[in-house]
């Protein structure tokens, strides 16, 4: 990542933020990115906090991209900060452990770049974002079960009288294709001897 | 937000006006020149057909003359849409070999691929060992039914493409 | 006795309900997903009073194809034809930085012609991409002829790109340690002509369309985003640069071999409207294909034979861990967030998409907008919703 010095920025966190508990992830291989972890309930204040600051600030919320750990899910929000002399930009992560109604606070009221995302994020992973303006789905239909990009997913059965991945789907029916899956479990076994 | 509520002198009025047949008269003079001075681009394309590159990507063949079945396109796939199976030889059967020298060892009971499914990526034919999977050129392959897209490549009607594609 | 024409007294219609009585509220228009003027299947729902729009609200998810979901299962490699599908206009760019994430944690070492050659096909790819927004913005203003001239030139680089990677659209050609082909030296000079080539046509652009009085009129002052609203959104690429903000990640933070390119960021400087408007978003991207042909002269001068592939084992396995990537695509910053546990298979495949970001900012600027002027805004931000839908 650009520009950043985790650990004094952690220490900037933990300092201005009472309870935000930021914990510096680094990252076990050189080639991979480092990133801070902070208390989920102290999202807001620390986003608020990166955002107004005068040593470090980041003007720009990149992207919010949930991780599903099966233990737990991550919130990460990239933040940039669009500057033509010191551009920066990290990874800002939060755990939800609260698998049956995760919630976090909303950041929409500091970036209105968090609107869609956010709603993407439930969209996908089913986490809720609190004070949100406008909480609804947005590239799903409005009354489709389940979240999917969580690793238990399952798609539901019917959907709105349709069935989902019908037993008479032409391409899911083939025989061959059943023989090829063999085949190929065949050939990995071989290989694998 | 819009300029519609603006009101300005006469002077801008006319000024405007001019301007605005100006511009135009120039973006017609441009087009105007396209009569004679630009030969035109497009193809009469049933009767006139342009010949597609060397490393064009179109409909899958597959010679099963030449084919292993080491099922690495399959798995290379990633959109499955390429099926094999394939059997031990039975004793005492004659093993022959590749163009290549590979020898074949098992018998390829079924090479189908879907093309509805296929997404033209060329990754399969990326890692054929033996090259025999080759995306030909042919592009008009429209069917009626979804059925008709999955090419049995054992079928004997392949064998007339074949000809036509494989030159020894 | 009564004439055919004396009807009598018209019949009063009868209103029993409340909800038949005529209203003097705002009217609810659909406009897409079938709507040429939003490039695709975007659907806008728009509140209108009279011909002012008082709401615009999108509607996404009719191109959605759970592309994360399927890279999940997919191993890096086949990932790339997918990535491709992302944005169907830049597919190039989508892939250089799909690969370019794989490559960081891979840590592989990819040969200078191999990164010559992506800056080679990225840059044209940006052009052609340009040229269809152009083309296609011309189009959403009432102008078809442009259209025609942008394709013609555009049909260039794409008949290229067939002839050295077998596709013209989504082209599998940049893989993870390098190239998938080589250019032949025939072909790179059919790339130098055409930069000569694109450079008069730029100029002819500029001359039939955006001096052109009624495009001005049309595009000037309207749908304006202030430098502050982009960053507050998350906006990057031609929208933000043409707010006036002098960001290039090409020059900011130099990827690849970029640092040692030679050329301008294009901002918009207001010529006509204020920065920030349809026009010089649009301007933006005119100046832009300029410096693309700079930068494309510059590959010609540098390239040298060499190898083209670096080395990567035969099976893609990652270490334990997540990077972030980013690069300037033609339609602004495409960010690829990587999870790996240590498979074959990604772990969680995140997708920034410059035009999602770009479609929420729609209804920040609708508001006291006239229909038509809608239509110019979201032509100006040119999305493509393979992208915003993923």
């Amino acid at each position: 990542m650009l520009n950043v010095d985790f650990n004094k920025l952690a220490e900037l966190i933990n300092r201005n933020v009472p309870g935000a508990n930021a914990v510096v992830n680094e990252a076990a291989d050189t080639k991979c990115d480092s990133s801070i972890t902070v208390d989920a309930a102290k999202i807001y204040s620390v986003v608020e906090f990166l955002k107004t600051n005068k040593e470090m600030p980041f003007n720009s919320l990149q992207v919010i991209s949930g991780v599903d750990y099966v233990e737990w899910m991550e919130v990460c929000y990239m933040l940039a900060h669009f500057d033509l002399e010191t551009p920066r930009e990290f990874i800002l992560k939060v755990k939800v452990t609260d698998r049956v109604a995760p919630a976090v606070d909303s950041i929409v009221k500091l970036y209105a770049a968090a609107n869609f995302q956010e709603r993407e994020c439930y969209d996908m992973f089913g986490i809720k974002f609190n004070n949100h303006p406008d909480h609804r789905r947005i590239l799903c239909p409005d009354d489709w079960e389940g979240f999917p990009l969580r690793k238990d997913y399952i798609a539901q059965k019917v959907y709105n009288g349709m069935e989902v991945y019908p037993d008479g789907k032409m391409n899911f029916e083939d025989r061959e294709f059943v023989v090829r899956q063999d085949m190929i479990k065949k050939a990995q076994t071989q290989a694998a001897n | 937000m819009s300029t519609i509520h603006q009101t300005g002198s006469v002077k801008d009025y006319f000024c405007d006006l001019i301007s605005g047949i100006t511009t135009t008269a120039k973006g017609m003079w441009i087009t105007f020149k396209y009569v004679w001075a630009v030969k035109p681009v497009s193809i009469e394309y049933p009767e006139v057909r342009e010949v597609l590159p060397e490393r064009a990507r179109m409909r899958l063949f597959n010679d099963v003359q030449n084919c292993i079945s080491c099922t690495q396109c399959a798995m290379a796939c990633p959109v499955d849409c390429i099926y094999i199976a394939s059997e031990k030889r039975p004793e005492g059967e004659e093993i022959k070999k590749t163009s290549n020298g590979q020898p074949i060892r098992l018998k390829l009971t079924q090479f189908t691929i879907d093309t509805a499914l296929c997404c033209y990526c060329g990754l399969c034919t990326t890692v054929c060992p033996t090259e025999c999977l080759t995306h030909s050129h042919d592009y008009e392959f429209s069917q009626y039914t979804i059925d008709s897209m999955k090419y049995d490549y054992l079928a004997p009607d392949v064998i007339a493409w074949r000809d036509r594609i494989v030159k020894a | 006795m009564q004439s055919k024409w004396d009807i009598g007294e018209p019949e009063k219609p009868t209103i029993n309900t409340e909800t038949e009585q005529l209203k003097s509220d705002l009217l609810t228009l659909n406009m897409g997903p079938q709507h040429p003027a939003t490039h695709g299947v975007l659907r806008l729902e728009i509140w209108t009073d009279s011909e002012i729009v008082a709401h615009a609200i999108p509607h996404l998810g009719y191109l959605h194809r759970c592309m994360e979901k399927h890279a999940e299962n997919l191993d890096y490699r086949g990932i790339i034809p997918f990535v491709d599908r992302l944005d169907y206009l830049a597919a190039m760019n989508m892939e250089w930085t799909y690969v370019a994430a794989v490559e960081k944690m891979l840590g592989t070492e990819v040969p200078r012609r191999a990164e010559l050659l992506r800056i080679l096909v990225a840059e044209l790819q940006r052009i052609a991409s340009h040229l269809m927004a152009f083309g296609t913005y011309a189009l959403d203003l009432g102008a078809f002829t442009p259209f025609l001239y942008a394709f013609d030139e555009r049909e260039k680089i794409l008949r290229l790109f067939e002839e050295v990677s077998g596709a013209r659209l989504l082209y599998n050609y940049v893989w993870v340690g390098g190239v998938w082909n080589d250019w032949t030296d025939e072909q790179l000079v059919r790339v130098a002509q055409f930069c000569d080539v694109m450079e008069e046509e730029a100029k002819k652009y500029n001359e039939l369309v955006s001096k052109n009085k009624i495009f001005v009129e049309r595009t000037a002052n309207v749908g304006v985003f202030t430098v502050e609203d982009c960053l507050s959104y998350g906006a990057t690429g031609p929208v933000l640069r043409g707010s006036g903000m002098k960001w290039d990640l090409r020059k900011n933070k130099p990827y690849s071999l970029y640092s040692e390119f030679d050329f301008d960021v294009p901002v918009g400087e207001g010529e006509e409207g204020r920065p920030g408007d349809c026009w010089n978003r649009y301007m933006v991207r005119m100046k832009e294909v300029i410096q693309s042909i700079k930068i494309v002269r510059q590959v010609l001068e540098k390239l040298e034979p060499g190898p083209i592939m670096g080395k990567v084992p035969k099976i893609i396995k990652l270490p334990k861990g997540e990077v972030y990537v980013r690069h300037e695509c033609p339609r602004g910053e495409l960010g690829i967030h990587l999870v790996s546990e240590g498979e074959k298979q990604p772990f969680r495949l995140k997708v920034k998409s410059p035009c999602f970001t770009h479609v929420s900012m729609l209804p920040h600027v609708a508001p006291g907008q006239m229909i038509a002027d809608l239509v110019a805004t979201v032509g100006s931000i040119d999305i493509v919703l393979g992208e915003v839908d993923r």
